[in-house]
């Protein structure tokens, strides 16, 4: 009953939700007349969605980009795309290719490279930003979901592998539609189109 | 970084035209300019795909507007419907009049641009073998072969090889079916690889339910129970430690154990564990001080040996009995006293049913009645029988959560501190603690409790009553709220029924299932 060890373990489960995002991060960056986003550490191609695509299956993913005036508020300014990601089983490298009408496509990357061009394929129009534009201060929230995945056999009968603890413990529902998100802000765009993040 | 390609939108429509054209040499030979509405028509058919891929409710209305009058909004809806069915996909109608003035209908059906393009780089590469591989050959048809060998020697068609995949899947029943590809012997070509893999019909039997956990209680302090599993998918073995834990008995046990169980022995319907435990107790002031005064209640030990073997039998996946016997030798504080031996024949018959209802909403109802009797002809001390029933539906739907749980029990002759009841700990009665409500807790039993959740956040409502026979029984209510982040918790309780309004605060993690199989 000593209170050293009740305040640790209150600590612990509160410090539990704010750890989960800690090592990635988003910077924007204005070129012509679009804000682009950056996300160093952010990586959605991982585990399953990527043991398919080395299987020389082909994986989509959802991208979301939302501008927000502050963190809960409506979203002024977005922009979605949905990649179709493969993986050169001779060449050893992704490529992408847009799912839209005019699709464009882009071969030879390595992972993180394929990553990192389906997040700069998500402009949003400075225009599009509204009164954010004059030096307001806005939030960034970017999103992921993989799409068509695949449920595994043996879900209903997995109460007590290693994996339930694991996604336990990184809150991964299976069959949970939700995005994953990472959060940033709060940035500003000068009305010279210059960017930065406070 | 690469080259950036602009895809050709004439090729995605090639498919589609391709298809188109197949038709038309024909029709156009035959077709008049216009079919007028109530012409006898006396055939209708699918072209450029197949018929029997289309569900058998459209299928069967396609087949029978033969002998029926030409009604082109009709003709539409059902052209509506193979798209609608089939998302990428196009279909038209067309229709031709015989020489003889009856006409002839066609849905011409194509893949849409969208689903023509194949968006996996190795669409380049030739297939060079395909084949299956966990299953043996006399259960391949000669079709499945035929369609296997049909797509060596062309390019990888991702789609395609998809619906063979689920080809494969129809026509092997009892089997999952995934593929991949895999490098060819030399560059450019690639092996397309089916694995079926038997699927395993459900367990009928459970086994034991884990309960890991590690919990301090604002009035009991801390406390832990570690359940581990490892095994297979129907054998399993569970190292078992509990270190100063008090969360669900009258005493605080520390100890260790292991449990064995077979949910299969030869069919699915029986089963069997092994259980065995030895724990050393530690007993709270007020315990000891309600014992002084009670010596109807059975004496102290100081260390407890339990060994549990039991057999289970499945009636059917949801009703299942287990029966068996406990024997425990309770070791005596002082070396002086002989120990005490309580031993039970045990039964229990649990029904377990989970359903989907409409939407996303889940429902699931849990019920178990079971029976402990201590008996002289185990050659047990101690002579009694406790009787427990209970009983928990749960409800979800997105992320609401609602629980509701009943229990009632009773036990009659002198039994041991361990079989006795308890109320007030971080899962019942929260808000209250045991050692207030009954010391050396009670043969009588009666609780219930409605909880709901949405998201991580959790009120609840619990009341229930732990007496002994010959006391008053007095009901104890209690409400409060909790916080769970995957395996932690945080949950505050406050009595309500009483002068003295204080929270009782349980917080831990606790992991419903944990261990590793092989």
């Amino acid at each position: 009953m000593a209170s050293g060890p009740f305040a640790f373990a209150l600590l612990v489960l509160l410090a539990w939700p704010v750890s989960q995002s800690s090592a990635q991060s988003l910077t924007i960056d204005t070129t012509g007349a679009s804000l682009k986003i950056r996300a160093q550490g952010f990586s959605f191609l991982e585990g399953d969605p990527l043991a398919r695509l080395k299987d020389g299956r082909s994986v989509r993913v959802e991208l979301t980009a939302q501008v927000l005036p502050a963190p809960g508020k409506p979203v002024a300014a977005a922009t979605r795309r949905i990649f179709a990601l493969s993986y050169d089983l001779w060449e050893e490298r992704f490529a992408v290719t847009t799912v839209e009408k005019r699709s464009q496509s882009i071969t030879h990357l390595a992972l993180p490279a394929a990553e990192a061009w389906c997040i700069d394929q998500l402009a949003i129009p400075l225009n599009a930003l509204g009164t954010l534009r004059s030096g307001q201060p806005f939030w960034i929230r970017l999103e992921y979901r993989i799409l068509d995945t695949e449920s595994t056999p043996d879900a209903g009968e997995s109460g007590f592998t290693l994996q339930t603890l694991i996604d336990l413990l990184s809150r991964v529902r299976k069959n949970d539609p939700a995005p994953q998100a990472i959060d940033a802000g709060p940035f500003t765009v000068r009305p010279g189109g210059a960017s930065s993040s406070q | 970084m690469g080259s950036i390609l602009a895809l050709d939108e004439a090729m995605r429509t090639l498919g589609l035209l391709i298809t188109l054209l197949a038709v038309s040499p024909q029709m156009a030979a035959e077709q008049k300019p216009a079919v007028p509405e109530g012409t006898s028509i006396t055939s209708a058919q699918v072209t450029g795909f197949d018929i029997d891929r289309l569900s058998p409710g459209l299928r069967a209305e396609i087949l029978s507007l033969a002998g029926t009058p030409l009604k082109q909004q009709r003709l539409d809806e059902l052209a509506a419907r193979i798209e609608a069915e089939r998302p990428h996909h196009v279909a038209a109608v067309r229709t031709v009049m015989d020489v003889g003035g009856e006409a002839r209908v066609f849905f011409v059906v194509g893949r849409q641009d969208q689903a023509e393009r194949d968006d996996n780089i190795n669409a380049r590469y030739t297939v060079e073998r395909a084949e299956i591989t966990g299953v043996r050959d006399e259960e391949l048809t000669q079709a499945l072969r035929d369609a296997l060998s049909a797509v060596i020697g062309k390019r990888l068609d991702s789609p395609e090889a998809d619906r063979l995949r689920e080809r494969i899947e129809h026509d092997l029943s009892g089997y999952d079916v995934s593929r991949r590809i895999r490098r060819g012997s030399e560059a450019g070509r690639i092996r397309l690889l089916y694995e079926a893999r038997k699927r395993e019909p459900p367990a009928w039997l459970d086994f034991e339910p884990l309960r890991p956990g590690v919990v301090f209680h604002s009035e009991q302090g801390w406390g832990s129970y570690l359940d581990l599993a490892l095994g297979t998918r129907n054998v399993r073995v569970t190292p078992i430690a509990a270190i100063d834990n008090s969360d669900d008995l009258v005493e605080e046990y520390s100890g260790y154990g292991v449990r064995v169980e077979a949910r299969r022995l030869g069919t699915r319907r029986l089963g069997a564990s092994f259980e065995w435990t030895r724990f050393e107790q530690d007993w709270e002031f007020a315990t000891l001080d309600a014992l002084a005064i009670r010596p109807d209640v059975a004496a102290l030990y100081d260390t407890r040996s339990t060994i549990t073997p039991l057999v289970k039998f499945a009636f059917t996946p949801d009703l299942s009995v287990a029966a068996g016997v406990s024997i425990s030798e309770l070791e005596p504080p002082s070396p002086a006293t002989a120990s005490q031996s309580a031993n039970a024949f045990v039964a229990s018959i649990g029904y377990d049913h989970r359903w989907d209802a409409a939407s996303d909403a889940t429902h699931r109802l849990g019920t178990a009645f079971a029976i402990r009797a201590g008996s002289h002809e185990l050659e047990s001390d101690l002579s009694y029988r406790k009787y427990l029933g209970q009983g928990t539906y749960q409800f979800d739907f997105g992320h609401h959560h609602v629980q509701a749980t009943g229990m009632a029990g009773g036990i009659t002759g002198q039994a041991p501190l361990f079989e006795r009841f308890t109320l007030g700990d971080s899962r019942t009665l929260r808000g209250w603690n045991k050692y207030d409500i009954a010391p050396l807790g009670g043969d009588r039993l009666i609780y219930s409790s409605v909880e709901y959740r949405y998201r991580g956040l959790a009120l609840f409502f619990d009341a229930g009553s732990v007496w002994d026979t010959a006391d008053q029984r007095r009901f104890r209510l209690s409400t409060g709220f909790g916080l769970h982040a995957g395996p932690a918790f945080l949950v505050v309780g406050f009595p309500l029924n009483t002068d003295h309004v204080t929270a009782i605060t349980a917080l831990g993690l606790r992991v419903p299932g944990l261990g590793a199989r092989w």
